[in-house]
């Protein structure tokens, strides 16, 4: 009965409000053109209302506008387009005139949307009080760009991300100010469409092949660049404590591309695009490996303690291999974009339809995905009800190489590109037929690559869903409530099959494994928003929000070893003779919040914000799954105050803002004494094994959210009319409570847990300058910088005097580390021997400082524990960002680069490859040991001969476009855009290994580790964009 | 229009609702774990409770690494040297040959963290499983407490043996403790052992086969008592000379020597056991059927339940199927000590090799055939072939991979009891004819013709016999310690100071519960 109370007048309402309105009163047209008032041409695309009612419209391509049946009378415009200044015009209607107003918009240094998305709601660029730095999706979608991630690089302060390695649709490491924390997640929080993403892999792990499997690809690889309307980063904890204990490494909030009234319209966009390694290993080829092993034979036959006896000599081949040539490939990349729009003032749509295969630079590696998005909204009651619908959906085939993250003694292709010997061919024939050319039979240490790439099946195929839909209803003037409910399923099914043919399926004759992925996340918003201006000076906006959230992850896997045959693969596993005890798992977790915001502004000149938002979550200690995290900021706009009247500023904001916010980091259950049947928990009891529980975790019922308070200062500045404006900005966070996870006192049912332990502190200031070159009829040119520099140091640890991380990867390398977690220094601290040279008899010497038989004169070849010392820091000292667009003409050429100074890595991979001693195994090795004086009887010692000055300069991109305006017959192109692009093209860096930008995950917040990764490409692309 | 006004009415009722919906949903964020359980939901019933204690046994397995490379590792049995690129390890293998280590070094952290966190890990599994049994009524619940007990007592043996005085904790709480002092710890073992012998069974029935029995737990004790000199001391224990279990006061105001014959009598007189008469049966994948085995850790060819010794010595293409390590070995000084008749040598590979599955020669990784020498020139920078390999445990030929052995391990075996009572007797009465008798039952079986020892027997001789029969079975260091041998200098090491023979608590451990106190010396 309720319902049709309201639902009765509703639909009247709508049935009135959908009669045209023409022919109602005396109306008039408003025409004219809007342009750009430098280069005078006609702005596409530029908003256009008239305040305080309801009509509006866009430009057209020329920039010609039309607004009809306007009521006679006074009106405002107000014209708005992203990089221009606002502009209002006042503008009279006569009855059945024609009013032609022409407007001239002024460019702005900074492409900048008027409106910010600010969580739970959005503002006003003038009036957004914390740090928040946006990105232009279409400025930043250059190249082959797979997912959001990778449109975030170089392009807003403080916001570093490191791509894992080349591979497509590569994982990221991101972080927004700094290292935050230590072993907790140091991730930001994405949110989409109001609805926060749990970014968990989609699909399990993979197969590690002597050591950890690759790291996953992006989740975000899901969604389409091209369907990004805006993307907003939430930098300092004002601004994310609307997000509460999810904001302390920042907060991506991407809201998606919308449908738009103003009649339909449809853009297609395609690319093509090829790519080669930028760089490959540098081992000797067969001719130098052939005469290396001749030469130290001949040193062997003068001295039988040196060099290499003569069956190394027979055991070469008479091939000539370049192995990192023969696994990689000039791939193709091409991708598809169709997007239609359309709508009325009521009912607006937009659908798209993504395409993209993406092929990557190494063998038998790639990445497709299928995409559908449809997004509506429909306008109701008078406008007072608004429905806004959203549903991603999407299909990602992942094909994936057996390579490995970090590893021992046997790997994967990578590994044994390096190592494989290059005097033997990839294939070889005899009597039993054509394969791949291995050192010996059945399972072997040592594997051809190429085999490796081509013979191993890895396939990941994940079906995402993400959809939410929303309803605001203006319940009073100035009140709203909204409902918006998320919901993001994924199913992921990773699929391995490891041959009888291969060396590495043939240990166990054939290893088939199937593993099903599913996440399942469901939100519930509630939210009350009140918005009002009192009295023409006070603004005033609260919200009130409650949200719930339940995540969920179930996973089953199944295995069989032992096939006749490599024929099926990995789709019958009943086939194996040996059946791997399957395993499954399943975790919930849930959060509850409550969230209030208050803006207030007096006056468009003093602006404040307060936020206070209570979560809570399951997986902490029973008495702290809840805690208050707190926000306030404020701002001034100095440039509206009478005495700055006369100032060079045109706009000049001082900003300063503080908050808590929290890392929620801990998984679910952690706070809990878990008793598992576990491999580990099994006995045999009279030869039969006996399913043993063991209680394998401590509890931690005091466990809590990690807790981060940042202070920031800023100062927002535009001069000359904008055309040069930037923001300056410092900031303080501290980390208190870090969730770390460390040794407990014995006894214990594990070595560690997860305790609340130490404090870490991040400094920062940044930079952002826009500017406006020039503005010249035929001529643009914007230029664009972003500066950061942090200082990372680790406050306090409580106990510990170090935390030991960063583990060295490859042969003889156990329990070795590279990093050491200091109280007093800053994270990625290199801790180890000092290297000195070499003795006459070629051997490794160290510094050392107490003197003994083994250190002499500060020397020695056996460095100990009390010898080690740091030895470099993986920090960056700063980073740089520039970027420059011109258009001249019909031309757009735009450009990016990026740098990153100051900061050491470790060279893992020369440290084990750049050694003769790998000769004495049949294993090739890294060109520049030939040269080294090293005898070829030394280990690989890890040590400050590896850590390496790392500081780069890379050409991101550029890109040239031409734009054409084609005349042409109704349905035909109403505009197209062709262009060119190179990614990657150039790296300045006096780095020796493949590429200074590194991600090995080896070890708590371990990095600068550099561990055969999949090399990073250098792709050219030709695309073009059509709108109809 | 209506509306507007409609609207304000409701607004209220709207705020309300809102307010409700709020408040009624869900704010409940109790944690339900669905694929794990927690204590307070298991331990319910027999089979809940035999899961549990499964679990205590199960770290038995780990001791096997970490405690087993201290004591071998670091004692003249075995070494690890660097070859070329492999076995470097940190430079952790020669510093454990060469009792370099610290509390902080990389054989620290990783060798003696282990053998700390491992046995404390089955003393926590005990306690929680202890607890459980007070709350609930299981059939053979006296004998499941008594296994937990004694088990736990074990792993306490294991601590003492490595790092002298440990928290000694019967409760489940995790917080930092003081160190009890060692002899307290060995009264605690040795208490709680005679409380438990009495609920043991004296054996299994064959469902129960390898579960601790009245044996298992004299054996212990007799260990403890033949190392009453060593570890009843909190102070004074001599790291050059032997430390006599003679004139130590032990339970029941016995001297430690006779408690050790005593317990060794109980088993040698329960009839449950006895010398198996092929010695490599002990050893063999099925040795878990041999009369000699008094406390042993199974395993069996299956993931996660396998032993992996074969992988840590053979060279790499010994396996078919499979890539062993090609690491330990032993040094020419052990190797050579064997008589050449002793069938017990053959757990030493020496000379050209096979497949040891197929029988086939093989070669090195560089085409040579393989041979493994009996010395070894440079531990800094070995050949493949350099070394003899310990082969004691031999390929389970059943075996689905490498490193997945059915051969269980002994930690006492009938033969070393009888060693232990033949110590002790020497230490009453020197060269005394019954000790003698019962090294020369222990060789019979070795040698053919029997080639026993003519006496009278010393010191050295039953140091010397505890190498040739329990070699690389994770003695040696206690042993070399009792006989006052430890820090002698041997094959790639030097003398060492006197402090060596107890381990550093490793800085991890000191840092995690700064109660403790670290060990004089480091």
């Amino acid at each position: 009965m309720r319902l049709t109370r309201y639902a009765v007048p509703a639909l009247v309402g709508v049935l009135v409000w959908a009669v045209p309105l023409s022919g109602q009163g005396s109306t008039g047209t408003i025409t004219g053109q809007v342009t750009d008032v430098g280069t005078q041409q006609g702005l596409s695309a530029v908003s256009i209302r008239l305040v305080g009612t309801p009509f509006t419209t866009q430009t057209r391509i020329d920039g010609s506008y039309t607004l009809t049946s306007i009521p006679e009378g006074a009106h405002q415009l107000r014209v708005t387009r992203i990089g221009y200044t606002p502009l209002d015009q006042a503008v009279t209607v006569t009855s059945g005139a024609t009013t032609t107003t022409n407007i001239a918009l002024h460019p702005q240094a900074a492409i900048l949307s008027p409106i910010v998305v600010t969580g739970y709601g959005s503002q006003r660029r003038e009036a957004v009080t914390g740090s928040v730095s946006t990105i232009d999706p279409a400025d930043a979608n250059v190249g082959v760009v797979t997912n959001v991630n990778q449109m975030l690089q170089g392009r807003a302060a403080g916001v570093s991300i490191v791509q894992n390695n080349g591979e497509p649709g590569a994982g990221v490491q991101i972080r927004i100010r700094g290292a935050t924390s230590i072993s907790a997640d140091q991730e930001p929080l994405y949110v989409i469409d109001g609805v926060p993403i749990k970014n968990e892999p989609a699909e399990a792990e993979g197969f590690g092949i002597g050591g950890a499997p690759p790291l996953p690809r992006s989740p975000l690889n899901l969604l389409n660049p091209s369907d990004i309307g805006s993307i907003t980063i939430l930098k300092d904890a004002s601004a994310t404590a609307i997000y509460g204990s999810r904001g302390a490494n920042g907060v991506i909030l991407i809201e998606t591309k919308k449908g738009a009234s103003g009649g339909a319209s449809m853009t297609y966009d395609s690319y093509v695009a090829t790519a080669s390694p930028y760089n490959s290993m540098d081992v000797l080829t067969g001719d130098e490996y052939r005469a290396f092993v001749t030469q130290q034979v001949a040193l062997y036959n003068t001295d039988s303690t040196k060099g290499l006896n003569p069956t190394y000599l027979a055991a070469l081949g008479t091939a000539n291999t370049d192995w990192a040539k023969a696994i990689s490939r000039s791939p193709m990349t091409h991708n598809h974009n169709l997007a239609f729009t359309g709508g009325s003032d009521i009912t607006r749509y937009r659908a798209s339809l993504n395409y993209m295969n993406e092929q990557g630079v190494a063998l038998s590696s790639g990445f497709q995905r299928l995409q559908g998005r449809l997004t509506a909204s429909h306008f109701a009651l008078n406008n007072r009800l608004r429905l806004g619908l959203n549903v991603t959906t999407s299909q990602a085939k992942n094909d994936y190489l057996a390579y490995e993250n970090e590893g021992g003694f046997e790997g994967g292709v990578f590994m044994n590109e390096v190592i494989f010997n290059p005097t033997h061919p990839v294939m070889v024939t005899d009597s039993t037929g054509t394969r791949f050319y291995e050192i010996g039979t059945g399972s072997q240490s040592v594997r051809n690559p190429v085999g490796l790439a081509e013979q191993v099946q890895d396939f990941g195929t994940t079906n995402r869903t993400i959809a939410n839909l929303s309803a605001d209803l203006d319940l009073v003037p100035g009140l709203t409530g909204r409902i918006n409910v998320g919901v993001d399923k994924s199913e992921g099914l990773r699929q391995i099959y490891l041959p009888i043919a291969s060396p590495v399926g043939a240990n166990t004759s054939g290893l088939a494994r199937q593993i099903n992925r599913d996440n399942t996340s469901q939100t519930f918003q509630g939210m009350l928003t009140y918005a009002r201006q009192f009295g023409g000076v006070h603004d005033l906006d609260v919200v009130g929000v409650y949200e719930y959230s339940e995540y969920r992850i179930q996973q089953f896997q199944a295995e069989a070893q032992g096939f006749l045959t490599d024929a099926l693969g990995f789709n019958s596993l009943v086939a194996g003779a040996v059946q791997i005890a399957p395993q499954s798992f399943r975790t919930d977790e849930k959060w509850i919040s409550f969230i209030t915001r208050v803006n207030y502004g007096y006056k468009q000149r003093y602006f404040l914000t307060g936020v206070l938002r209570r979560d809570g979550r399951s997986a902490f200690g029973d008495a702290h799954k809840w805690a208050y995290f707190p926000g306030i900021s404020g701002s001034w706009r100095l440039s509206e105050e009478g005495f700055m009247a006369n100032s060079p500023f045109s706009d000049l904001r001082l900003r300063i803002g503080y908050g808590v916010v929290g890392n929620p980091g801990a998984p679910p259950y952690s706070s809990l004494i878990q008793v598992r049947a576990t491999g580990g928990a099994k006995y045999v009891f009279s030869d039969l094994p006996v399913i043993g529980f063991a209680p394998s975790s401590n509890p931690n019922p005091d466990l809590k959210f990690e807790k981060t308070s940042q202070i920031d200062v800023a100062l927002d500045f535009g001069l000359m009319q904008n055309r040069l404006s930037g923001t300056v900005e410092y900031y303080v966070k501290n980390t208190s409570d870090l969730l770390l996870v460390v040794p407990v006192a014995q006894p214990a049912l594990a070595e560690t847990r997860l305790e609340n332990v130490g404090s870490i502190r991040n400094k920062g200031f940044e930079i952002s300058l826009d500017a406006l070159a020039m503005s010249r009829p035929q001529m643009t040119w914007r230029a664009g910088l972003v500066f950061s520099m942090e200082r990372n140091k680790v406050v306090d640890l409580v106990n510990f005097t170090f935390l030991p991380t960063g583990r060295v990867s490859g042969q003889g390398q156990s329990n070795q580390i590279s990093q050491r977690i200091i109280p007093g220094e800053a994270l990625g601290t290199f801790y180890g021997p000092v290297y000195l040279g070499v003795d006459t008899l070629g051997r490794q010497l160290f510094s050392c400082s107490v003197p003994s038989a083994s250190c002499v004169s500060g020397q020695t070849r056996t460095p100990l524990a009390s010898d080690y010392q740091i030895i470099g820091n993986a920090y960056p000292d700063f980073s740089l960002g520039v970027r420059s667009a011109i258009t001249y003409r019909k031309f757009d050429i735009n450009l990016q680069v990026r740098g990153v100074f100051g900061q050491d890595v470790f060279n893992n991979t020369a440290l084990v490859y750049s050694t003769k001693g790998n000769a004495l195994q049949g294993k090739n090795f890294l060109r520049d040991a030939l040269t080294d004086p090293i005898d070829i009887r030394e280990p690989a010692i890890y040590s400050s001969r590896w850590v390496e000055g790392a500081s780069f300069v890379r050409l991101q991109n550029i890109t040239v476009g031409y734009t054409f305006n084609l005349p042409g017959p109704p349905g035909s192109p109403r505009s197209a855009r062709a262009y060119i692009s190179g990614d990657n093209l150039l790296l300045l860096t006096g780095y020796s290994g493949l590429d200074p930008e590194v991600h090995a995950n080896v070890g708590i917040a371990s990095f600068g580790i550099d561990y055969l990764t999949y090399p990073r490409p250098r792709t050219l692309t030709a695309g073009m964009q059509l709108a109809f | 229009m209506k509306q507007p006004i409609s609207a304000a009415r409701s607004l209220p009722r709207l705020l309300l609702s809102a307010v409700l919906l709020a408040v009624l949903a869900c704010t409940d964020l109790t944690e339900t774990p669905s694929s794990f359980t927690t204590p307070e939901n298991f331990y319910r019933n027999e089979a809940e409770v035999l899961g549990g204690l499964a679990a205590v046994y199960a770290q038995l397995r780990g001791t096997l690494d970490d405690y087993w490379y201290a004591s071998e590792v670091s004692s003249d049995e075995v070494v690890v040297p660097t070859r070329g690129q492999d076995w470097y390890d940190n430079g952790q293998w020669l510093e454990l040959k060469r009792q370099a280590w610290t509390a902080s070094s990389p054989s620290g952290l990783a060798f003696m963290n282990g053998s700390y966190v491992t046995p404390f890990t089955g003393v926590a599994r005990a306690n929680v499983l202890l607890e459980a049994l007070q709350n609930v009524t299981v059939p053979n619940q006296a004998a499941i407490v008594a296994e937990a007990r004694t088990l736990r007592a074990f792993y306490y043996y294991i601590l003492m043996d490595m790092f002298g005085g440990v928290p000694v904790v019967t409760n489940t709480a995790i917080m930092p403790r003081a160190r009890d002092t060692r002899d307290s710890v060995f009264k605690f073992i040795e208490a709680e052992l005679l409380a438990a012998r009495t609920d043991l069974p004296v054996s299994w029935p064959a469902a129960g086969q390898g579960r601790l029995t009245k044996g298992a737990a004299d054996a212990i004790l007799a260990s403890m008592y033949l190392n009453a000199g060593v570890w009843m001391k909190n102070t004074g224990v001599s790291a050059t000379s032997y430390n006599t279990c003679l004139g130590v006061i032990v339970a029941g105001g016995l001297d430690a020597c006779q408690a050790a014959i005593n317990r060794a009598d109980s088993i040698i007189n329960s009839g449950q056991y006895s010398l198996s008469t092929v010695w490599r049966s002990n050893f063999t994948a099925d040795n878990g059927t041999s009369p000699e085995n008094i406390f042993v850790v199974k395993f069996l060819n299956r993931p996660d339940v396998g032993l992996n010794f074969i992988m840590r010595a053979l060279h790499y293409n010994q396996l078919t199927g499979a890539t062993p390590w090609n690491g330990f070995a032993t040094t020419a000084a052990v190797y050579t000590a064997f008589d050449a008749n002793d069938d017990r040598r053959a757990m030493w590979l020496e000379g050209p090799q096979t497949n040891v599955e197929t029988g086939a020669p093989v070669n090195d990784r560089s085409g040579n055939p393989l041979v493994f020498t009996d010395s070894i020139i440079d531990v800094t920078a070995a050949t493949e072939g350099e070394g003899p390999r310990i082969y004691k445990w031999p390929a389970d030929p059943a075996r689905p991979d490498g490193p997945t052995n059915g051969n269980d391990f002994a930690y006492f075996r009938y033969a070393e009891i009888l060693l232990i009572k033949a110590e002790a007797l020497n230490e009453q009465a020197a060269g005394g004819a019954p000790a003698l008798a019962l090294v020369n039952q222990v060789r019979a079986r070795v040698f053919n013709p029997d080639e026993p020892r003519a006496g009278p027997i010393d010191r050295a001789q039953l140091l010397q016999e505890r190498l040739f029969e329990l070699a690389t079975e994770g003695k040696r260091r206690q042993d070399l310690i009792r006989h006052g041998l430890y820090t002698a200098p041997w094959s790639y090491k030097l003398a060492g100071a006197a402090h060596l023979i107890l381990m550093p608590i490793p800085q991890s451990q000191m840092d995690a519960n700064p109660l403790l106190v670290q060990n004089p010396g480091y």
